[in-house]
């Protein structure tokens, strides 16, 4: 096991973190695929209204690499496909039959899986719908089924408040994780799974089962197990820079479709934050309503936020959302629009607070907070908070000016590729700048000027 | 309390809003209702959440930490003004007659540094930032007790305006505006800014008196004297023992006399961590250092001022003040940590040669600022271009 130690970060200490408990919920009526949420693929569908399709029935493919297909999460008729601005897919939304069947692929077991070929390993993950969960660093799009990773990193990443624990997910289900490692390890020469200090057990036991797999354990603070980060801190050349990564529920996953030979369609997902009446994790479905989800949980009085996935890196939804392709949770959040007198000149022994200009700095309790900017924008007054608090060491203020100033080379060299797009910057910044925005955006653009 | 005050908002808002007649200052508005009532913005792009500190907050630590230099101040301004007229040196009245030597000189500067940080914003459309708060407190500190108010008035004027707003504003001036404003002042109005006679004020006395009450500030007598008995023999004599500078009972400056205040204040800012203690310490050791080796080659200089203890150097004056207020202002040091130690020792450096070196200016440390704002980005790029070498390249 290789120790990583990641120095900057943020532990945000939030209130409304979930219990360990898992609770199975009833089927919903509907489930649906976010086109939209899934990076920059260009969808083309395969589907059109009122079509009946099958668990892992073909819904879309991506225009760029039409082996790259989306299935389908449910059994059922395409009840919507609602566009938005520009005709952008937002959502496929399929009702749910009551007898689910399934689209059956071939199941394979240890000796198949030991004989496979890359080749033959790369079609199959792509006709089964799984390719679309390997990503690729820097720029985090859909691998390409062409390119060689130099590794294939895989994170059991719980640092973010609140995503799926991997001691709920994924303990006693250890066998399909290392099966999913292993015909992972088919397409790759090396992989890489970290784990937090906490699960360093869990650590231990896969690579008992597993040896020829590196693990290594990262002691830091979130987004230390962010796959950007660990590669990161743990690169041994630039080659690495293009690394893939697959999160570990994914892989879990994985494990599942190729053993079973159907499409998985449940999983492990997260309802919590300081609006939700029980905070705990939930076996559900893929592609499930938020309302759902929220249903289950119960709703505290007042403007409620929904955010989809992690509170720093998840985006904004509503009652009528759907969970994304990627993510699995959901976080409550209290809208925070109410103007509090005198904020100014409270001691605010009870405000989460990077700096130490809050006596909160003495309170160790996790805190409230919600979705209020805290204060206007303003110029940035060289606070130098960003750059320590940056988990893969830029100068988010520098690199920001320079993304202002249309240099873009200058933004690169400042390591732009690099930013994991955590949103810490954003978040310690006293004058409101939007600068994991803006970096994020300026490094979207040059994928796209690059990729045409 | 809480209901009265957001009514006046409430009932004012209109005039600011897009059809009012004051729509051109409607961040003007803003920046004083989030005074009072925190802003009711949410998050629009991730991260969902913020943090709970704003600018509003942290420009606020650096008024309130220059409280204790400002009360020192204006009992120093009484006392000394009492004590050149012979009159009683009790607290109270002491008090009393230091608020009107020097509360006026803090008022004139924030309304007119505030004043044209609302016209400025509303011509070029930037928000009202609070830096002008703490410029507008800081720049009287630095002036005589007897400065005219109109030459305040004129300092302040031309620090925020030339010193900040024609560069952008809050954030984008690279010297310090309150310094400049003390700098266009010092070289302006030299009669008003040096001299022997500028730091008492003058109560109740008749124009002969006034004309008696000059006593030197420790740095001139310690530049004039020479003597083979030792700088701060001469001090002593002269009433400026070394725990009377620290404490800052002395004519000078209104904030700048005390170093205890002023090591206050910074501590406060330090531990918050709104000033950096790099610059500070950077400063303090560069001061040492140059004091410390001007000693060593003092043995034929024409002046003993070169052979001063260097801890003196560093509480008269405005040494301590400079360090602990001007120097550390974010926006005008460097970014980069290393560079911050660089830019402090500078400063501190400069500080005493300017002082034992040209007779011209008793007191260097604005200069030395001032100078050292002008190089900081030079010394970013150079700590910077020396991180991103250390980077593996990733394009």
């Amino acid at each position: 096991m290789i120790p990583v130690r990641v120095k900057q970060g943020y532990q945000l200490k939030m209130e409304g973190a979930p219990t360990r408990d898992l609770v199975v919920l009833d089927t919903p009526a509907k489930v649906a695929l976010l086109p939209e949420k899934i990076g920059f693929i260009r969808p083309r569908l395969a589907v059109s209204a009122g079509d009946r399709v099958k668990v892992g029935s073909v819904l879309f493919s991506d225009k760029r690499n039409s082996d790259i297909v989306f299935l389908s999460p449910g059994t059922g008729t395409i009840e919507d496909i609602r566009l938005g601005p520009r005709r952008v897919i937002q959502s496929i939304v399929i009702e749910l039959a009551a007898n689910e069947d399934r689209e059956h692929f071939n199941a394979l077991d240890e000796r198949g899986l030991a004989g496979m070929d890359r080749a033959t390993m790369v079609s199959k993950l792509l006709s089964m719908g799984f390719w679309p969960r390997i990503r690729t660093l820097p720029f985090r799009d859909i691998a390409s089924p062409a390119a060689l990773p130099p590794k294939i990193v895989v994170t059991l990443n719980d640092l973010e408040s609140f995503s799926p624990s991997p001691a709920v997910y994924l303990s006693g289900r250890e066998d399909l994780f290392v099966f999913g490692l292993k015909a992972l390890g088919r397409l790759t020469e090396k992989i890489l799974v970290a784990v937090g200090t906490e699960n360093a057990a869990m650590g231990k036991t896969i690579s008992e089962m597993c040896p020829e797999i590196e693990i290594c354990t990262v002691d830091g603070v979130y987004p230390a197990l962010d796959p950007g980060v660990v590669v990161y801190h743990t690169k041994a050349g630039r080659e690495e820079n293009r690394s893939w990564f697959v999160d570990g529920q994914d892989v879990l996953m994985l494990g599942e479709l190729l053993t079973t030979g159907e499409y998985p369609t449940e999983r492990i997902m997260v309802v919590a934050g300081p609006m939700a009446r029980e905070k705990r994790h939930v076996k559900t479905r893929l592609g499930v309503p938020l309302a759902d989800l929220v249903g289950s949980a119960g709703l505290l009085e007042g403007a409620c936020r929904y955010v989809v996935g992690g509170v720093f890196t998840g985006f904004r939804s509503g009652p009528e959302g759907f969970m994304g392709f990627y993510e699995s949770a959901l976080a409550l959040l209290p809208e925070g629009a109410d103007r509090e007198f005198m904020a100014l000149f409270r001691p605010g022994y009870n405000k989460p607070s990077f700096s130490r200009t809050f006596l909160s700095v003495f309170n160790r309790k996790p805190l409230a907070s919600n979705c209020s900017t805290h204060g206007e924008e303003r110029a940035c007054i060289a606070c130098n908070y960003c750059p320590s608090v940056c988990p893969v060491d830029i100068l988010p203020q520098l690199a920001y000016k320079c993304v202002l100033a249309d240099d873009i080379d200058g933004a690169l060299s400042h390591g732009l590729l690099d930013c994991v797009a955590c949103g810490l910057c954003s978040y310690v910044c006293p004058s409101k700048i939007e600068l994991s925005e803006v970096l994020s955006a300026a490094r979207d653009n040059y994928y796209r000027e690059q990729s045409q | 309390m809480k209901k009265s005050i957001q009514k006046i908002f409430d009932t004012q808002r209109r005039h600011f809003e897009a059809k009012g007649r004051f729509h051109s200052l409607a961040s003007f508005f803003e920046s004083i209702e989030t005074v009072f009532f925190a802003t009711d913005r949410v998050t629009e792009t991730g991260p969902q959440v913020r943090d709970s500190l704003d600018a509003k907050r942290y420009l606020a630590l650096v008024v309130l930490s220059l409280l204790p230099a400002l009360c020192f101040g204006i009992y120093n301004a009484g006392y000394q003004a009492h004590k050149a007229a012979g009159l009683a040196t009790t607290f109270v009245p002491v008090f009393i007659q230091g608020m009107t030597i020097v509360l006026p000189l803090v008022i004139v500067s924030y309304v007119v540094g505030f004043s044209w940080e609302i016209l400025f914003s509303a011509l070029r459309k930037h928000p009202v930032s609070e830096g002008v708060f703490v410029t507008a407190m800081l720049f009287p500190l630095t002036l005589p007790p007897t400065t005219p108010l109109w030459q305040a008035a004129l300092g302040i004027s031309f620090g925020v305006v030339i010193g900040k707003e024609i560069f952008g504003g809050t954030g984008r001036n690279f010297l310090n505006p309150a310094l400049t404003g003390r700098a266009f002042l010092f070289f302006a109005y030299p009669a008003s800014m040096a001299g022997d006679k500028v730091w008492t004020a003058a109560v109740r006395m008749t124009d002969a008196a006034v004309d008696a009450i000059g006593s030197a500030t420790p740095l001139a007598l310690s530049a004039a004297v020479n003597t083979t008995d030792g700088v701060e023999a001469a001090l002593s004599s002269a009433g400026y023992s070394f725990s009377t500078l620290f404490f800052g009972r002395y004519p000078g400056s209104i904030g700048a006399t005390s170093t205890f205040m002023c090591l206050l204040g910074v501590i406060f800012l330090i531990i918050v961590g709104v000033a950096n203690y790099r610059i500070v310490l950077g400063g303090v050791l560069g001061i040492l250092a140059t004091g410390g080796l001007f000693n060593l080659l003092a043995a034929d200089a024409a002046s003993s001022f070169w052979t001063m203890n260097p801890l003196y150097h560093l509480v008269m004056g405005g040494a301590a003040f400079g360090l602990a207020f001007m120097a550390t202002d974010p926006v005008s040091a460097p970014d980069m940590n290393g560079a911050k130690w660089i830019y402090g020792l500078l400063i501190g450096g400069l500080t005493v040669v300017v002082r034992l070196l040209n007779p011209a200016f008793p007191e260097g440390v604005m200069l030395a600022i001032l100078f050292m704002n002008l190089f900081a980005p030079l010394l970013d790029h150079a700590a910077v271009s020396l991180r991103l070498k250390k980077r593996m390249p990733n394009v």
